[in-house]
């Protein structure tokens, strides 16, 4: 069993040179974090996780720390060797930090028992310090070494606050009591003035290093802190937290003697929960932060004035005085523009003012109309156009220079419209734009005009008849044909081509509010894909075939992709250069920009909410948004980050509950797989199969409940489960190569209105169609469910419905054994239970096949008949199964895993002479495990089985003649050790995805 | 949402209201009992609940003692719970606001059972856990080993100490170490402790010291010190730190307690179950599980309702 990629836990990281090294697992890696690159790993303990190191201050050595292991290596080894296993040593007790001494020739390190052991490079014990009769443990502790002979321990207790320590004199300088509950991290500032201690309460104290004063408490974080650091000059503190936030704080001095802690900034950094490492590197200001869902992540700390353009902010005097114009008192901004000059904006008086962002001033356009009517409908950035209209169904058009100047002016009225409340403009090419107008009467058609770009003239007119209940707010243009996004989550088809021809509307792509943008993304076998973004935080992916586009029916277009942002507004979205999703909008009053593919925050800027005037523009490379308050305007430029964003994605926050590959065709040189996590999301994702990589490609937050179980049915269709009764069947596209595409496709019927039942488990077999299946459902509450699953109608309808007892079913299989369709349960009582349910589904069971015959029979709700049979197995819950027909001696073979440590062979046979199913338990491995087994998968044509458990260990076992021989087994630093799938590749070898708390990949 | 659909399929909790225990954690007591029955015994007078607080096992002990056996002479039958924290009292239990690291906590133990040793000992204790499983998993065998500590100090032999237990990857480990100091050790695990949860009972049955070795509590010594002698830790070696090595571990027997026909902790029940004790229609409204009355984060969770924690930067 080799190890391909490990995603999970990273623990600590810092900056040294040009370089972030992480401690990911059982390694330390080495980054180059100008480009991201890893450039080695270096295994460091057998099975302990490293949590922390620190490198000498002559870069030559390293103590790296994690458990009880501990290993003195040098930088160089580190980043050369592949392994260092050998070199590991152990302490007796919990290490919980470690430092080099000033002189860097001896290394002290703390152990959880409040002591510290002083040895040399080689770990040769010189001497262990600590204070009388303080022997509490601790969650948390640093040692600050200000000089060869002056060294302080802050330890952070349970119950006791920090004790701060002197280590040569073993003697107790401060006993820092402020915080309530345990001490989670505790750091000093480098000269020695502070230090700052956080504990479960969620708040940062500050002390006085010199008097154990306690200075000030920064509130903010809203769940647990995990790790603290003091950088520029300790004038600054940042902290990350459990609740996926780094935040800033900065260290005021009010008056001589009052110091306060002042939060600064927040950054959204990693997913779902823990954020445990935190580095600085102030030469750059940017931090590195690590999670737990594997994650690393570079935040510039100067995100907001690293260029010192970022933000610009005007009031109307501003402009007034600059511009030489004159505003009334009670003027307004009213709209506003981004071009290659500058910016164009237009006041409420209909005074026309631009930006000249070289020159930094502001110059009024003198203009031969009123604009007071006007609003500024929307501008094309390469033409140097505005748009303006107001409602009496006039159009102006004005060009400016690159300087900024007015160089043309045109207008239009349409004078058969009743009122124009909506306009819109799309630029076509080079010559030509367009421009969209539409009216509240519904009487009134939907107006598109070709504007001529150099004249200005209309080249053509397209009134089209407007569909009911449609309102206009985003706009694309395919070919010939304008996709209008409108209100109620809409979307118009009109054809350029023939006026006459009815508009084709789409309606209720997602449940919600209006269609922010429409964008083409892409072409299937010549059918086009476009990306639709909802206000409600939808977003959607539909291919639309023009060819046979028609108001009549609906098979014209397909959502193959729908998922939903995590929360607040969303006003569009695009792909980046990396392939990567990247979606906008507004979270109540912030603006923010976030990377949807892989899950993090780009950018944010609090600006008052979407119900402002805001805009956001491309700037060369950048984004810039604009936005007012009351009189002001203000210009935020969002640049391309300074950094790389990650240096390594995550996957989930929290556990992996089950992991599925799509093991019917490869993909991109390995395979698309889906997790299901504790976290309530899917992701799906790619491998390769030659060194691990992995690519994500969504996250999906349809389940608002923690993940049961996912599973490919077949090479289209998956199904996950979990609690609040939710299973959903998603139709996958594998027909791009840039991402996969996937979309829940129908959802089970529920059992009430508000249901709070867990669906356990699930299970399918298909009909000859391969279209239709029946599914069997089982619940906490005992239930047992079976559905047929029609394809044509997208309908699942209730077979058979019953109850084993009361107590909950962990799994269930659908077998066809001798012509029998049998369902085999596993509950918490530890029973296999097999049901005969051939005769209680209205489908043939087809003789020597494993699928079933629809004879088109009545489809009636039958009850769950009595059990078969039913014997124990194990002494309490069967965790996981996993079964093998053998068609040969006519029986199914179960493997089960149990949470009482024993792994069992059990055989189900029909006798021939009475036709009764029997079963019997053929072999049992009392200690299969040290904790419970979670996984049983079986591969290598079925000889092989790998199992999977809490202690950490994955066992292979052989299974010929019925037998368990554990045959190998290797630790796996994936803890909580929850699932297992396994694909056999061409070339004969075994690929296994080992999900727990992260994911690892082996060759086994 | 997870959290919100666990609460109504916990029966469990539900009885444990009905039955006036403090938590219901009590059940787990009572099943551990229902398979090895050691608080049936009549002669049982002396026994320590570590780690007590909120104090729903020292409710099951004292209705144990003193109401299922009670005897003509109850007087030499003495109950004390020992927790950091304070403890409302309970009938029949003496409240000891102590730290079980502390000499001073053994000292008083002894002076209330007027030098006579316990019989059992039992510590439902658990960290604060901070989501690092490795670290987790540590300090719980580290409360367990301080529990252990204590015990050995005033465990007569032939006692029995259980102790909670997460079932991690260094169970085996825990299981090694303590083989030394009992002749039995099961891993148990409670029909009412959720199937889906790793906690289970560690029942250390008959304990049996090394024949010259004597516990004494040293607040200066670790626990490798105070276990040195009786075989039980890093006996390969004397120093504090050492090569790595292979540190023996040992899987010990697994048993559920509690019957078949008892609640299922995973299961969700129906509100119109029927209790079997009362035969009652179970109540449907039930109160939201208990949330600490006093946690640490109280101020911040105060700010956060006044809205003093969203995000305006």
């Amino acid at each position: 069993m080799q190890e391909l990629n490990h995603v999970g836990p990273s623990l600590c990281v810092k900056f040294h040179k040009e370089f972030v090294y992480a401690a990911y697992g059982p390694y330390l890696q080495q980054y180059n974090y100008k480009t991201s690159e890893l450039l080695n790993q270096c295994l460091i303990f057998k099975e302990n996780k490293v949590h922390g190191f620190d490198i000498s201050a002559d870069g030559k050595n390293v103590i790296a720390y994690g458990a009880r292991s501990v290993s003195i290596l040098s930088l160089e080894s580190i980043n050369t060797s592949k392994s260092l296993v050998d070199r590991e040593q152990l302490v007796e007790e919990w290490v919980i930090t470690g430092t080099f001494s000033k002189l860097g020739d001896k290394v002290f390190l703390l152990t959880c028992y409040n002591r510290v052991i002083i040895c040399d490079l080689k770990c040769n014990v010189i001497g262990i310090k600590s204070v009388p009769e303080e022997k509490s443990i601790l969650y948390s502790g640093s040692i600050e070494v200000l000089s060869e002979d002056r060294v302080y321990v802050n330890a952070g207790t349970v119950i006791g606050g920090v004790i701060v320590w002197d280590l040569f004199c073993e003697s107790i300088l401060h006993t820092l009591q402020g915080h309530e509950g345990s001490i989670f991290y505790v750091t000093s500032s480098d000269d020695g003035k502070y230090i700052a201690s956080c504990s479960d309460d969620r708040s940062i104290i500050l002390w006085d290093m010199e008097t154990g004063e306690q200075l000030s408490t920064g509130w903010g974080h809203t769940a647990r802190i995990w790790n603290l650091k003091f950088y520029d000059n300790n004038t600054q503190l940042i902290s990350v937290s459990e609740d996926c936030t780094c935040r800033t704080w900065a260290i005021e001095t009010l008056n001589s003697d009052e110091i306060n802690l002042v939060q600064k900034n927040i950054y959204e950094v990693h997913q779902i929960k823990n954020v445990w490492g935190l580095d600085v590197c102030n030469s750059e200001m940017i931090a590195v932060t690590a999670g737990n869902d594997g994650r690393i992540k570079l935040v510039d700390l100067l995100q907001a004035t690293r260029y010192g353009n970022e933000n610009e902010l005007f009031s109307l005097g501003d402009i007034s005085s600059s511009a030489n114009v004159e505003f009334s008192k009670d003027e307004l901004i009213k709209g506003f523009e981004w071009f290659s000059f500058g910016a164009v904006v237009h006041t409420s008086s209909g005074q026309l003012v631009t930006y000249n962002r070289q020159s930094f001033s502001w110059s009024p356009i003198a203009l031969s109309e009123n604009m007071e009517s006007y609003s500024i409908s929307g501008g094309i950035q390469s033409k140097n156009t505005v748009v303006f209209s107001n409602n009496k169904n006039d159009i102006i058009l004005i060009r400016f220079n690159s300087k900024g100047q007015l160089i043309k002016l045109a207008k239009h009225t349409l004078e058969y419209l009743a009122k124009v409340t909506n306009t819109m403009i799309k630029d076509i090419d080079d010559d030509t734009f367009l421009i969209t107008l539409e009216s509240p009467n519904p009487k009134d058609p939907f107006v598109c005009l070709i504007i001529q770009n150099d004249t200005y003239d209309v080249n053509a007119e397209h009134r089209f008849s407007k569909p009911s209940n449609f309102v206009s707010a985003s706009l694309e243009l395919y070919g010939n044909y304008l996709l209008v996004g409108a209100r109620y989550s809409s979307l118009g088809i009109f054809d350029l081509d023939d006026n006459h021809r009815t508009p084709v509307v789409i309606r209720k792509i997602s449940a919600g509010d209006t269609t922010t943008s429409v964008k083409f993304i892409e072409k299937q076998l010549n059918i086009p894909i476009f990306s639709i973004t909802n206000r409600d935080g939808f977003y959607d992916f539909i291919s639309i075939n023009f060819d046979i586009i028609t108001n009549d029916n609906k098979n014209f277009y397909d959502i193959i992709h729908q998922n939903k942002v995590a929360k607040g507004f969303l006003e569009g979205a695009y792909f980046n250069d990396k392939n990567e999703y990247i979606v906008y909008g507004f979270k109540s009053t912030l603006f923010y920009i976030f990377n949807e593919t892989n899950s993090y925050e780009l950018a944010s800027q609090v600006c008052g909410g979407s119900h402002r005037q805001w805009k956001l523009c491309d700037d060369g490379l950048n984004k810039i948004l604009l936005y007012n308050k009351g009189s002001n305007i203000y210009f935020r430029r969002i640049s391309q980050n300074f950094t790389p964003e990650v240096l390594r994605n995550g996957l989930h926050g929290r556990e992996i509950r089950d992991i599925s590959i799509l093991k019917e065709k490869t993909y991109k040189n390995g395979y698309l797989f889906c997790t299901a996590s504790e976290d309530t999301t899917v992701r799906l994702s790619h491998f390769n199969n030659l060194n691990g990589t992995i690519t994500n490609y969504w996250l999906e937050r349809q389940h608002v409940s923690g993940l049961q179980r996912c599973k490919f049915i077949n090479d289209e269709f998956m199904v996950t489960c979990s609690a609040r009764e939710e299973l959903f069947l998603w139709h996958i596209n594998n027909e791009s190569l840039d991402r996969a595409y996937i979309a829940v496709r129908q959802s089970l019927p529920t059992s009430t209105e508000n249901p709070d039942l867990r669906i356990m488990d699930f299970d399918v077999k298909f009909l000859e169609s391969k279209k239709d299946f029946i599914l069997t459902s089982v619940y906490s509450d005992s239930v047992i469910k079976v559905w047929y699953y029609n394809f044509a109608s997208n309908s699942f309808i209730l077979l058979m419905e019953g109850k084993y007892q009361t107590c909950c079913i962990f799994n269930v299989s659908l077998e066809i054994l001798n012509n029998k369709l049998l369902l085999i349960i596993t509950p918490t009582d530890g029973h296999v239970i097999v049901y005969n349910i051939t005769n209680c589904i209205p489908f043939e069971v087809v003789p020597g096949n494993d699928y079933l015959r629809d004879n088109k029979l009545e489809i009636v709700l039958s009850l769950l008949p009595n059990h078969d049979v039913k014997f124990p197995v194990h002494q309490s819950s069967i965790k996981t199964i996993c079964t093998f027909v053998d068609k040969t001696d006519n029986s199914v073979t179960l493997y089960t895993g149990g949470d009482d440590n024993g792994l069992a062979i059990v055989k189900l046979n029909v006798e021939n002479s009475t036709d009764k199913i029997v079963g019997k338990v053929v072999c049992f491995e009392k200690k299969a495990a040290a904790s419970t087994i979670t996984s049983v998968n079986l591969f290598n044509n079925n000889t092989k089985l790998l199992t999977a458990s809490v202690d950490q260990i994955v066992r292979i076992w052989d299974v010929c003649g019925d037998k368990l021989v554990q045959e190998q087994r290797k630790y796996t630093t994936t803890a909580d050790t929850g699932v297992a799938d396994i694909v056999r590749l061409d070339n004969g070898s075994d690929i296994a995805l080992i999900g727990g708390v992260g994911l690892s990949i082996w060759k086994l | 949402m997870g959290k919100r659909s666990k609460d109504k399929r916990d029966l469990y909790y539900r009885k444990a209201k009905e039955q006036g225990y403090r938590a219901r954690s009590a059940f787990k007591l009572l099943q551990l009992n229902e398979q090895y029955h050691f608080l049936d015994d009549p002669n049982l007078k002396r026994v320590v609940d570590l780690c007590a607080a909120p104090g729903s096992w020292s409710q099951v002990l004292s209705r144990k003692l003193f109401v299922d056996n009670k005897s003509e002479d109850d007087s030499g039958k003495k109950i004390i719970a020992v927790d950091l924290q304070p403890m409302s009292p309970i009938d029949n239990v003496t409240c000891l606001q102590a730290d079980i690291t502390h000499p001073k906590t053994f000292n008083k133990i002894l002076e209330l059972f007027g030098n006579e040793k316990a019989q059992f000992v039992c510590s439902d204790g658990a960290p604060d856990v901070t989501g690092l499983h490795d670290l987790d998993e540590y300090v719980q065998q580290q409360l367990i080993m301080s529990a252990l500590q204590l015990t050995t100090c005033i465990l007569e032999k032939g006692g029995v100490f259980i102790a909670k237990i997460f079932r991690g990857r260094d169970i085996d480990l825990l299981y090694s170490q303590l083989g030394f100091l009992f002749k039995k050790i099961i891993c148990a695990k409670p029909r009412s402790s959720r199937g889906t949860s790793l906690e289970a009972f560690i029942v250390c049955l008959d304990y049996c010291p090394p024949k010259d070795w004597v516990p004494k509590l040293d607040l200066n010594k670790s626990v490798t010190e105070f276990f040195e002698g009786c075989n039980i830790k890093e006996i390969h070696n004397n120093s504090i730190i050492t090569k790595w090595y292979e540190e023996d571990r040992d899987i010990v027997d697994f048993m559920t307690c509690g019957s078949l026909d008892a609640y299922d902790s995973d299961a969700t029940y129906h509100i119109d179950v029927k209790d079997e004790l009362s035969n009652d229609l179970l109540n449907v409204s039930l109160n939201p599980v208990q949330m600490p009355t006093n946690p640490p984060y109280k101020r911040a969770l105060e700010l956060k309702r006044k809205g003093k924690l969203t995000r305006s930067i």
